[in-house]
């Protein structure tokens, strides 16, 4: 893509989530909001595609409903206690529609269903900025307003979202589809714990974006767009495929890697809020995940298959390996040890 | 008398604000005789059949069969959701190189397919599809007639296809092809020596693409013998409505709907199939046939 515009698009993105992420008065927020819906719509249709325009256009109906939801929840706030501070939304109609609104911004069960599609219709990097950076607004707003809001709707669709993305993503074998679920069932575990610590909810999505940042430059490096692409990276960067191996298990939550700690938190936390069945209910759901994942990890780095790939990108990687991938990977493994400076940071 | 027809065809068109209504309601008895939508029909086109809504069955004991095959059909797609993609195993789906899609063995193989020529515009052309000898094959032949008929807007004709049935699953759902392990399609025929135009039909998900066709062309030998065919999806251009478009794509391969193949010359034809596969060749690199850098930047 021409490199002015593709400046002028990563800044709009980061100017949108800056907006929003510093924002007090609501529609500040909610302009970040579009900003960051506007800029993102000429990555995801960089190909011009059939199949990447309807994401695109998928993608533009959802985030503008939710954004104009979003508007309407602080309108109704603002009608009723006169104020548009963020932290300050008391009104119960008010929060339930904002609740609504980000679940469909996040991607949340049952408002998930455009997240999959976006995602296999837009290019591997747009993919990753959809799962990370097009959440942190969101997930910055419900921060703000957690103690306001109603914890029964997040809840009922944090244990959805995990069940669901879980689910949905055992039969695929598009490798963005899958991480589509995978976004799905994380963003489940991070609306459980909102209303009982906020810290926690932002811990996991900053392990979640570490972790899924590396999984998908992974991808990128080799252009594993499907499992079979996937199966032959073995022969093009054994390492790479063996840092493949841990980061997957890594956002399955096995121990003792870095993916193990929010969700241990997370357990922990809910069961001293009384919570037990919501924990065993979203332990038992992320199950569904795991198995996935071990799928991708079983593809990328046990199988051996005897062929080679049709896909002429295979046999040469055109740029050099980004460093981040490295940094990345060493820290979506390596994190767990470390937990008591992490939980002092919070 | 034709303006009160339109008028009337108006009414029902938009559905009618309260006004119209009442217009329809004055004038309705008036033109009993005239139908409900126009009455111009292609000569080719069939005469007015029963309409959808007329051809409910409300036989209770014949609702309850259809919803029991339904309901098992559900049952075994949430199965085959557990073995793995398709109902295959993921080792099947990882390691499998060939496909055969459509094999015409019977009779049932050849309902999948609809067979069509350019009667439906009022042509000439004649088309039939039935078992080959011994029933080892399915053999499309007929007649190419490329007469336009005279009705003052074609300009071309001659055409006979045949089209596969799109998948549903239970309940009528659409259900797609992923052939996206493969990269070629895979035909053993034997034709007459006359070429035909292969299309394929991702179904889009706007109705603006609903006329997106994929072609490319399968020329066949006509000798006494067999041939097989590859022609790999690098090759397929994208057309819309019969026109070829200016940017190109390559054919996406995991949301597939349907498959065609024509023809276009006067005379004659023949076609035997054996079977319709897939491919994955290893030795096809080609990623798209076609340019796809913008041929015509603004200055």
């Amino acid at each position: 893509m021409n490199p002015q515009a593709n400046l002028i698009f990563i800044t709009s993105l980061l100017l949108g989530t800056t907006i929003t992420i510093s924002s007090n008065h609501w529609v500040t927020a909610w302009a970040g909001l579009e900003i960051n819906t506007l800029a993102i719509l000429p990555l995801i249709s960089k190909h011009h595609h059939p199949r990447a325009i309807e994401a695109a256009t998928k993608y533009f109906l959802t985030q503008a409903t939710a954004s104009a939801l979003i508007l309407f929840s602080s309108t109704i706030n603002a009608w009723a206690t006169g104020q548009w501070d963020i932290t300050q939304m008391s009104h119960p109609t008010a929060c339930l529609i904002l609740t609504t609104a980000i679940a469909m911004k996040l991607g949340l069960a049952p408002f998930h269903f455009w997240f999959p599609e976006v995602m296999q219709g837009s290019p591997l990097i747009t993919g990753l900025l959809l799962s990370t950076i097009m959440k942190l607004p969101p997930i910055a707003l419900l921060f703000m307003t957690s103690p306001s809001l109603d914890p029964t709707p997040l809840t009922t669709m944090a244990i959805l979202s995990v069940a669901l993305g879980g689910w949905m993503g055992l039969n695929q074998t598009q490798t963005r589809k899958i991480l589509a679920f995978s976004s799905i069932s994380h963003l489940g575990w991070m609306t459980i714990i909102l209303v009982h610590n906020p810290n926690l909810t932002l811990l996991n999505f900053y392990l979640y974006s570490i972790m899924t940042t590396a999984l998908f430059l992974t991808l990128n490096t080799t252009k594993a767009l499907n499992l079979s692409t996937l199966m032959t990276t073995w022969a093009k960067s054994p390492a790479l495929n063996a840092a493949l191996l841990l980061t997957l298990l890594s956002l399955a939550g096995l121990p003792p890697l870095t993916g193990f700690l929010p969700k241990w938190l997370i357990i922990q936390e809910l069961t001293k809020q009384d919570m037990a069945p919501a924990a065993i209910a979203i332990s038992l759901s992320s199950l569904l995940g795991l198995f996935f994942y071990l799928r991708l990890a079983y593809c990328a780095t046990i199988t051996l298959p005897p062929h080679t790939t049709n896909h002429t990108k295979q046999w040469r990687i055109n740029k050099p390996v980004s460093p981040l991938i490295a940094i990345l990977t060493t820290m979506s493994v390596l994190l767990l040890p470390i937990t008591p400076m992490i939980l002092a940071a919070l | 008398m034709a303006l009160a027809v339109m008028l009337r065809n108006g009414a029902s068109f938009h559905g009618g604000c309260c006004g119209h209504q009442v217009l329809l309601s004055l004038i309705g008895p008036l033109l009993s005789t005239s139908k409900l939508y126009s009455s111009y029909r292609r000569p080719g086109a069939e005469p007015e059949k029963k309409q959808s809504w007329q051809n409910a069955d409300f036989s209770f004991k014949k609702g309850i069969d259809h919803l029991k095959t339904q309901l098992s059909l559900l049952k075994k797609e949430a199965q085959d959701y557990f073995l793995g993609p398709r109902g295959h195993s993921l080792s099947k789906h990882s390691l499998e190189q060939t496909r055969v899609l459509w094999q015409f063995r019977s009779q049932e193989d050849l309902n999948k397919w609809v067979i069509s020529s350019d009667v439906e515009i009022g042509g000439k052309s004649k088309v039939y599809l039935k078992l080959g000898r011994n029933n080892q094959a399915a053999l499309l032949y007929g007649t190419l007639n490329t007469e336009v008929p005279r009705d003052g807007e074609t300009a071309y004709s001659g055409y006979c296809s045949m089209r596969s049935r799109p998948a549903v699953g239970s309940f009528n759902r659409k259900k797609y092809y992923d052939w996206s392990n493969f990269n070629s399609l895979y035909f053993r025929v034997r034709g007459d020596g006359r070429p035909w135009m292969v299309n394929i039909y991702t179904d889009p998900y706007f109705s603006h693409q609903k006329d997106d066709l994929y072609s490319y062309f399968m020329f066949t030998r006509g000798g006494p013998y067999w041939e097989e065919i590859k022609i790999p999806f690098s090759k397929f251009f994208l057309s819309s409505r019969g026109r070829v478009q200016d940017s190109q794509h390559p054919v996406w391969l995991d949301k597939t709907l349907g498959f065609t193949i024509g023809d276009k010359v006067d005379g004659p034809f023949q076609l035997e199939i054996d079977f319709i596969g897939l491919l994955n060749d290893r030795a096809h690199r080609e990623e798209f046939a076609y340019e796809t850098y913008d041929k015509n930047t603004p200055v």
